[in-house]
C-alpha cells in the first residue's frame, strides 16, 4: 500500500548544501545519484542522525520533523529502521541478540509471530547462535535488515544494501527485498547507484547530484530482462 | 605477629577492594562524560579530576580532612547522623577512592573514545534510549578500558600512603601495609617493618600476574 | 563474564571490610603522639587501659602531621608534640583546653656513630668537625632537627657543619642512616640511641648545654571526653609513668609549663 511521504527539508554541512522537495505517496522511494550526491545524508536526516536547517520529514500520519512547529523527535523515537551501508552489526552481540535488539514485545503485540515471519523470510534461523564476525557478506546484509524490520518501523531506510554483494549474491537478496515491500507492507527509502536495481524495487525515484534534486517521478516499470 | 600481619594485609586488600567498588560508579560516568560531551566547564572538570593525580597525596589527605573532619562541609553532618569518617575504615576507603579514581577516569575515558560512535547512532535509530545504549552499546564495548582502569585504581587504593595516614592516622585500628611500613620503620621495628614489606611485595606481584592474565585473554 | 566475575570477587572481598572495628565512638580516646615516643607510649597506653577501662586509639606520626590532622578537625583527644612550635600551631586556632598544657618529657641530644668504624668517645661537641658526613633531622620541619640546628648555632658550629649534613625525614630516620654506616655519625636523641645496638655514643650533649627539648601535651578543646583525657595526661605525668619514660632514656622536664 503506498503511504504518504514528505521529505522537505534543507540540510547545510559545512560546505555541503542538500535540499529535498518531495511529497509523495509511494511504497518505495529510491534515491539514486552518484557518490557524494547525498543520498546517505537523506536516509540520516530521515533517522534523526543530522541537524537539519528547516524543513518538514512525514511517513504516513507520522511527523519526524517540522521546523515550523518546533518538532524534532530524537532518534530513538522515530522508529526508523536504517541499515547503513556499512552495516554496523554490533560485535559484542551474536546475531540472535543483534536482530532482536529494537523488538519490544510489549508494543509490537503478537511480536513472536511477527519475529517468526521475519527470521522465515529472510531465512536467519540457521544463523541465530553465531558470532556477527563469522558470517558471509549476504548474511549479514540480511541480518542487519531483519534487525532493522523487528522494530516493527514506521520506514525502512536502506543505504546501498546490494552494492557490496557480488552479482549472484545480489540475485539472491534482490528478491528478499521484494517479499519485504509485498508481504510486510513496510514503506521503504532505498539508496542506490544501480539503475537496474531501482527500477525493480521502487515505485518513486528522485535523482540527486550535488545536494540538489535532478529529477524525480514515478518509476519506469521494470523490463522483463532486469529481475 | 603473624596473626598482625595477616590482618593488617587482609585490612588492606578488602579496603582497596571497597574503594575500587566505591570509585567505579562515578568513574565511570565522568570517563563517560569527558568522552562523549561538550558544555562550558569541561576543561575544569578534567582539571579537576586529575588534580589528586597531580597533587602531593599528602595535600589531598589535607583537602579529605578539611571536607570529611567533624567541622567539615561533608563530615559534619555524616558526624550528627552518628557515621566518622576520619580516623576510621571509611577514611582509608575514601583516601583509597580519591587517589584511585583519576587512573580509572583515565583509562575508561580511553576505553569509550575507542568506542565506534556508529555503533550508539545506529542503536539509537533501534530504539535504544541514550540510558540504554550507554548500557548495552558503550559500556560492553568499552569493557577493557574500563577494567584496566578499575585495575590501576585497585593497585593505587591499595599502595595508598600520604592521603590515607593523614585522613584515617595511624591508628592500630586503619593500619594499612603502607602505613604500618612507614610506622614500624619509625619505631626501628626492622623485623616488621620487613615482614610487611616482603608482604606488600607478594601482593604487588599477585595482582600483576592477575592483571597480566586479564589482558592477554581479552 | 571476566567483568562479572571481577565484580563479585570485588564485591565480596569489600563485604569483609564494612564495620570490621568499631569506630572511635565514646569510650576510645584518640591520643595522637608524636611517633619517637612509640615504644614507651604504647605499654604505657595498655597500662592505663588495665587500670582504667578506658580504651586508648595511639595516633603516632610526625607531630607536624598531627598538628595538620588537629587544625583539619580530626577527632583527636589528647596531643602529644616533640615540640612547642607544632602544639602553638595547634594552641593558635583556639583548639587546645590551655588550661591542660604542659610539658610532660624532656630529651637530649647525642652524638652517635656506627659501630664501624670504631670511634673514641669525646668530651665536647668539636669531635663533630672531623666526620665527613652527618646525618639530623630535617632541620626545617622536624622537631629534633630544629632542636639540633639551635645547639649547633648556639656552639658556633652551624656554619663549620652545613655542608657535611645530611638532613632525614625523621630522627628516627636519621638513626637508621648511621646504624646503616651511610654516614660517619649522626645527631638524634638518648632516646633513640639507646634503643639500637648498631650504633655507639660518642658524645652526649650536657642538658645545660643542649637547647631545651620539650615534649608538651595538652588536651583538644573539641574532645568527646575531657574529663578521661585529663586522667590519662595525669597517668603520664605521674610516678610510675615517669620511671618507665626515665628508663627508656628520657628526661624529667626541667619546668612543667
Amino acid at each position: 500500500m503506498p503511504v504518504p511521504i514528505t521529505l522537505d527539508f534543507l540540510l547545510c554541512q559545512g560546505d555541503f548544501r542538500l535540499e529535498m522537495h518531495e511529497r509523495v505517496e509511494a511504497r518505495v522511494v529510491a534515491l539514486f545519484g552518484p557518490s557524494g550526491s547525498g543520498k546517505t545524508s537523506v536516509l540520516e536526516s530521515i533517522a534523526g542522525l543530522r541537524s537539519l536547517e528547516r524543513g518538514e520529514i512525514r511517513i504516513g500520519s507520522r511527523t519526524l520533523y517540522d521546523s515550523g512547529a518546533g518538532v524534532d523527535v530524537p532518534s530513538h523515537r522515530r522508529k526508523v529502521g536504517y541499515v547503513p551501508q556499512d552495516l554496523t552489526l554490533f560485535p559484542h552481540m551474536n546475531v540472535k541478540r543483534n536482530i532482536l535488539y529494537g523488538a519490544r514485545s510489549d508494543r509490537d503485540g503478537g511480536s513472536a509471530e511477527g519475529l517468526e515471519q521475519i527470521l522465515s523470510l529472510l531465512e536467519l534461523h540457521p544463523f541465530l547462535d553465531r558470532r556477527v564476525g563469522d558470517l558471509s557478506g549476504g548474511e549479514r546484509q540480511r541480518v542487519a535488515i531483519a534487525r532493522a524490520l523487528t522494530t516493527a518501523p514506521l520506514v525502512l531506510l536502506l543505504d546501498e544494501p546490494l552494492t557490496a554483494l557480488d552479482r549472484g549474491l545480489r540475485a539472491r537478496v534482490l528478491p528478499y527485498l521484494k517479499r519485504i515491500r509485498d508481504e510486510l507492507a513496510t514503506p521503504m527509502v532505498y539508496v542506490s547507484h544501480d539503475e537496474a536495481e531501482v527500477r525493480a524495487l521502487a515505485d518513486w525515484v528522485v535523482e540527486l547530484d550535488g545536494g540538489r534534486t535532478i529529477r524525480s517521478g514515478p518509476a519506469l516499470t521494470p523490463s522483463p530482462k532486469i529481475t | 605477629m603473624t596473626g598482625d600481619v595477616l590482618a593488617i594485609a587482609w585490612r588492606t586488600v578488602s579496603l582497596a577492594s571497597l574503594a575500587t567498588l566505591v570509585m567505579l560508579p562515578p568513574g565511570i560516568a565522568l570517563a563517560w562524560i569527558l568522552a562523549r560531551r561538550q558544555f562550558p566547564g569541561r576543561a575544569m572538570l578534567e582539571t579537576l579530576v586529575s588534580l589528586p593525580l597531580v597533587m602531593p597525596p599528602v595535600a589531598t589527605g589535607l583537602m579529605l580532612i578539611w571536607m570529611f573532619g567533624r567541622r567539615g562541609p561533608l563530615g559534619g553532618p555524616l558526624s550528627q547522623l552518628g557515621i566518622d569518617v576520619m580516623f576510621t575504615w571509611r577514611a582509608v576507603v575514601l583516601a583509597g577512592a580519591v587517589m584511585g579514581l583519576p587512573l580509572l577516569v583515565r583509562a575508561a575515558r580511553a576505553g569509550f573514545e575507542q568506542v565506534d560512535r556508529r555503533y550508539e547512532e545506529i542503536a539509537g535509530t533501534l530504539g535504544a534510549s541514550p540510558r540504554r545504549v550507554f548500557l548495552t552499546i558503550s559500556l560492553p564495548l568499552a569493557k577493557r578500558g574500563v577494567l584496566a582502569g578499575a585495575l590501576l585504581g585497585f593497585s593505587r587504593a591499595l599502595g595508598e600512603f600520604g592521603a590515607t595516614i593523614m585522613v584515617a592516622g595511624a591508628l592500630p585500628s586503619t593500619r594499612t601495609i603502607a602505613v604500618a611500613i612507614y610506622s614500624y620503620t619509625e619505631t626501628g621495628q626492622e623485623a616488621a617493618a620487613t615482614t610487611m614489606l616482603a608482604v606488600s611485595a607478594s601482593i604487588a606481584f599477585g595482582a600483576l600476574l592477575l592483571s597480566n592474565r586479564f589482558a592477554s585473554s581479552a | 563474564m571476566r567483568s562479572a566475575r571481577t565484580l563479585t570477587v570485588l564485591a565480596m572481598l569489600s563485604l569483609t571490610a564494612c564495620g570490621r572495628a568499631p569506630d572511635p565512638g565514646p569510650g576510645v580516646l584518640i591520643v595522637s603522639a608524636a611517633s619517637s615516643l612509640t615504644t614507651v607510649i604504647e605499654p604505657l597506653a595498655e597500662a592505663f587501659e588495665r587500670d582504667t577501662g578506658i580504651a586508648i586509639e595511639l595516633n603516632l606520626a610526625a607531630s607536624s602531621t598531627l598538628a595538620s590532622q588537629v587544625l583539619a578537625g580530626a577527632p583527636v583527644d589528647v596531643f602529644i608534640s616533640a615540640d612547642h612550635l607544632q602544639m602553638d600551631r595547634v594552641a593558635a586556632a583556639g583548639l587546645l583546653r590551655p588550661a591542660t598544657r604542659t610539658v610532660l618529657l624532656s630529651n637530649q641530644l647525642v652524638v652517635v656513630a656506627p659501630l664501624e668504624p670504631p670511634v673514641l668517645p669525646a668530651t665536647s661537641p668539636d669531635v663533630l668537625a672531623s666526620f665527613e658526613r652527618i646525618a639530623i633531622a630535617d632541620p626545617v620541619a622536624v622537631p629534633a632537627g630544629v632542636y639540633t640546628r639551635a645547639y649547633l648555632e648556639s656552639v658556633g658550629l652551624w656554619r663549620r657543619l652545613e655542608d657535611k649534613l645530611v638532613p632525614t625525614r625523621s630522627v628516627r630516620a636519621a638513626l637508621v642512616t648511621v646504624e646503616s654506616g651511610a654516614v660517619d655519625a649522626g645527631l638524634v636523641y638518648r632516646t633513640d640511641a639507646l634503643s639500637s645496638d648498631k650504633v655507639t655514643q660518642v658524645y652526649a650533649v650536657p642538658v645545660a648545654d643542649g637547647p631545651e627539648i620539650v615534649y608538651p601535651a595538652a588536651v583538644i578543646a573539641a574532645s568527646a571526653d575531657p574529663a578521661a583525657s585529663e586522667r590519662l595526661l595525669a597517668y603520664l605525668g605521674g610516678a610510675g609513668a615517669s620511671a618507665s619514660f626515665e628508663a627508656a632514656g628520657f628526661i624529667m622536664p626541667k619546668a612543667r609549663r
